[in-house]
């Protein structure tokens, strides 16, 4: 096989083995991370390829050929149309214009402030506990209870832009942008302090600080429309129904 | 001999013996995935009272009347098939961002619930319906006769004689009539043109299914049923189902549009919206959604989306924005009145800008929801009345507004409701004196859309509306970005050919 098919082919193999976590994981590699990736394989496989002379001219005559010999006319005039044409799609790629809107910048989880004002008095993040957090453990039944009334006060509050599945995708979710919060899977309250949790459905959107975007978010602050008790059994029942445990400080 | 002649006699209640704890694992099962994750709407006892149930229109389905809208049975067969419980279950592909029964808040459960759950839960269903399995197998709502245009003609000839009535003239669901269900709940017409709403799916085989199995429960018959009057012949059926999914207008589906292209002419920009003009642009669509953020909240919308095309010239700009309503809200008219079941206010529609746009897209902006203390936006609100129809706002938050002339700033507006569809156009100059959004060519500016449906009791804070979404008023095409391609290729074959007329 001529050494440059074999380059070819490593180059190809290497682009698709990076291409794969984002086809089949939804976790694509960032396309600038993907390009620098993809010069090392370039390099590291020339250099590799083309450490002995022979190597080298192995590597070459291929190319070289293809003007020297008369038989591969027709293969040369095709490269040297490809050539200009490639040009030509280079300069209009840098000079297209650029239609698309500007990109929103925000952040999902911005960081808390140490302490929050709502239902009338001072909040500390730090010392905030869940009250029914310690009853899943010293009484199952009071804790279950207050799971049952989080679920109906979700039900009656929240599900119809996080979900009947806690996924995020309530019937008005795609009318709304940014995308109300998932609470399934992993990377929500999963990473987040109940403490946390609390302070963003009692401050909701209006709440969040400038680079969460305040302005974008149709999250209702609940501490006009929910109690605080009842704001935490809501909070209790999304960990629950998911499945998902809340972080806390190591003891 | 007599004793086996008993076992024989008494064998199918041996063999149910040993069934029924199987069958029961198989229901118990699923009321435990019933219980957790389906009593949110439906209820814990299947009533469909569950403490969503009151927010949502259409209602949360009674699942213990035995009456099940979405099935594939014949008309007279009540029962509908395992297949039909477990499809609706699933759910389907429902068009953008849905994967549930289209238009209610009944998701489709694949995604998280295994076949064997949902198969659990289907079979939970019928015991709490008392459904049986069906007696008459599912009708076929595949290989229909082709829907040539000779068989579209003759379905909108049928339509207008057997459909119109509810479903309107041109099929927006805007009949003048009052639906109800078996259980007293207000049902509405489907809008046909938009088959992104369609509980089962859009597709001439939907509604050919729809239209020959009925919707038990509701004003939707069957019209293969030989006794009604309105009885259709398959291929009639098939000819109506294909004029239905012609009328359909995917064009403007919401979904994945974010910016209104505002097309440059040079001509005289149209001022009404029946103007051939406006046929030269695209439309961009988004979904409107319930406010349920603050004040007095919607919980039961009657508007889905919204369409807007926009023109601009040297001076002016023109903004198109439609949407369907299945009623004009005239208000204190008495046809209005009795379809909407009480006082009528008259429909209305918005358009929100920042006073001042900002200049990056991570800058600050006004919330869309009516600005706030550190942002004002400027609110073209546009009425169905006779007296003020359009008022031009100020606000920075909701409880912060200030009216002003809107004829001080040139802008103008005019509506005309034709057969299930609002079209209004407001028009204004670019740049005014006042200080207020200006329109400036190529910038990405932010919008937002709000409308009323005032036969829906939608008024003030009742209302539907959209996130900031982005206006650009589109520069005519700049012809140096295809100038230098064509000389970076030329250069790149000179430098060839010179190279080759060099070799040896």
């Amino acid at each position: 096989m001529p050494r440059i098919v074999k380059f070819s082919l490593i180059i190809i193999a290497v682009y698709c083995l990076l291409k794969i976590p984002g086809v089949f994981f939804t976790r694509p590699i960032p396309a600038s991370v993907l390009s620098v990736y993809l010069l090392f394989a370039v390099v590291a496989t020339l250099l590799a390829m083309t450490a002995t002379g022979e190597g080298a001219t192995g590597f070459i005559e291929p190319i070289a050929s293809l003007f020297a010999d008369p038989s591969k006319r027709a293969a040369r005039n095709i490269v040297l149309v490809i050539v200009p044409i490639a040009a030509a799609w280079i300069a209009y790629a840098a000079l297209r214009p650029d239609d698309a809107p500007p990109p929103i910048v925000r952040s999902i989880h911005p960081a808390p402030p140490a302490a929050f004002t709502a239902y009338g008095r001072t909040i500390e993040l730090a010392s905030l506990t869940n009250p029914y957090r310690a009853s899943e453990k010293e009484n199952p039944s009071q804790f279950r209870a207050a799971v049952d009334e989080g679920a109906e006060i979700y039900f009656k509050n929240c599900f119809y832009c996080h979900g009947a599945k806690l996924d995020g995708a309530g019937h008005y979710a795609r009318g709304l942008s940014p995308s109300p919060v998932p609470f399934r899977g992993t990377d929500t309250i999963a990473q987040l302090q109940e403490s946390y949790v609390f302070w963003r459905v009692a401050k909701g959107g209006p709440g969040l600080p400038r680079e969460g975007g305040p302005w974008l978010s149709a999250m209702p602050a609940w501490e006009d429309a929910l109690t605080e008790d009842e704001a935490w059994k809501v909070v209790t029942f999304i960990y629950d129904y998911t499945g998902n445990r809340p972080r806390s400080w190591a003891k | 001999m007599g004793k086996v002649k008993d076992i024989i006699r008494i064998f199918p209640a041996l063999l149910l013996l040993l069934i029924a704890p199987l069958s029961h694992a198989g229901t118990d099962a699923g009321k435990e995935t019933y219980l957790k994750r389906c009593a949110g709407c439906h209820g814990k006892d299947g009533t469909g009272n569950g403490p969503a149930a009151r927010f949502l229109n259409p209602a949360p389905r009674d699942l213990t009347a035995g009456v099940f809208k979405w099935k594939t049975t014949p008309f007279d067969e009540p029962m509908p098939s395992g297949d039909d419980l477990y499809a609706v279950i699933a759910g389907h592909n429902a068009g953008p961002g849905w994967s549930g029964l289209g238009n209610t808040a009944m998701p489709g459960w694949s995604d998280t619930l295994s076949k064997g759950e949902i198969r659990d839960v289907a079979a939970y269903l019928k015991k709490l319906g008392g459904l049986d399995a069906p007696r008459k197998p599912s009708i076929s709502a595949s290989a229909g006769p082709s829907a040539t245009a000779a068989a579209i003609e003759t379905g909108k000839r049928l339509f207008k004689d057997r459909c119109a009535e509810c479903h309107g003239a041109q099929g927006r669901g805007n009949g003048a009539k009052r639906l109800k269900d078996d259980w007293g709940g207000r049902t509405w017409p489907r809008d046909l043109t938009k088959s992104w709403t369609f509980r089962r799916g859009g597709g001439r085989e939907a509604v050919y299914a729809t239209m020959t199995v009925g919707i038990p429960g509701t004003q939707m018959p069957s019209f293969a049923d030989p006794k009604s009057k309105k009885m259709l012949t398959n291929g009639e059926r098939w000819a109506v189902a294909g004029y239905a999914a012609s009328i359909d207008e995917p064009a403007k589906t919401p979904g994945t549009d974010t910016v209104v292209r505002a097309a440059r002419t040079d001509g005289v920009l149209p001022s009404t919206p029946a103007d051939a003009a406006w046929a030269k642009t695209a439309y961009a669509s988004f979904f409107l959604t319930p406010q349920i953020i603050a004040g007095d909240r919607l919980y039961a919308p009657a508007l889905d989306a919204i369409s807007i095309k926009a023109v601009y010239n040297e001076k002016d700009i023109a903004f198109l924005v439609e949407w369907d309503d299945r009623t004009e809200g005239i208000p204190r008219d008495a046809k209005s009145m009795e379809i909407a079941g009480g006082e009528v206010e008259p429909d209305s529609v918005a358009l929100e800008f920042p006073a001042e746009p900002p200049r990056d897209g991570d800058a600050q902006l006004p919330c869309f929801g009516m600005g706030d203390s550190l942002g004002q936006v400027n609110i073209w609100q546009w009425k169905n009345a006779v007296l003020e129809p359009l008022r031009l706002i100020d606000a920075n938050g909701p409880r912060n507004m200030r009216e002003r002339d809107a004829v001080a700033s040139g802008l103008s507006a005019n509506g005309v409701y034709d057969n299930g569809a609002w079209r209004v156009v407001f028009k204004r100059p670019l740049r005014t004196a006042t200080p207020e959004i200006q329109f400036e060519e190529g910038r990405f500016i932010p919008i937002a859309f709000a409308a009323w449906d005032g036969s829906n009791g939608e008024k003030g804070s009742k209302h539907v509306m959209t996130p900031w979404f982005w206006l650009r008023l589109e520069p005519p095409a700049d012809r140096t970005a295809y100038v230098w391609p064509i000389v970076a290729g030329i250069l790149a074959f000179a430098a060839e050919w010179a190279w080759l007329v060099k070799r040896p």
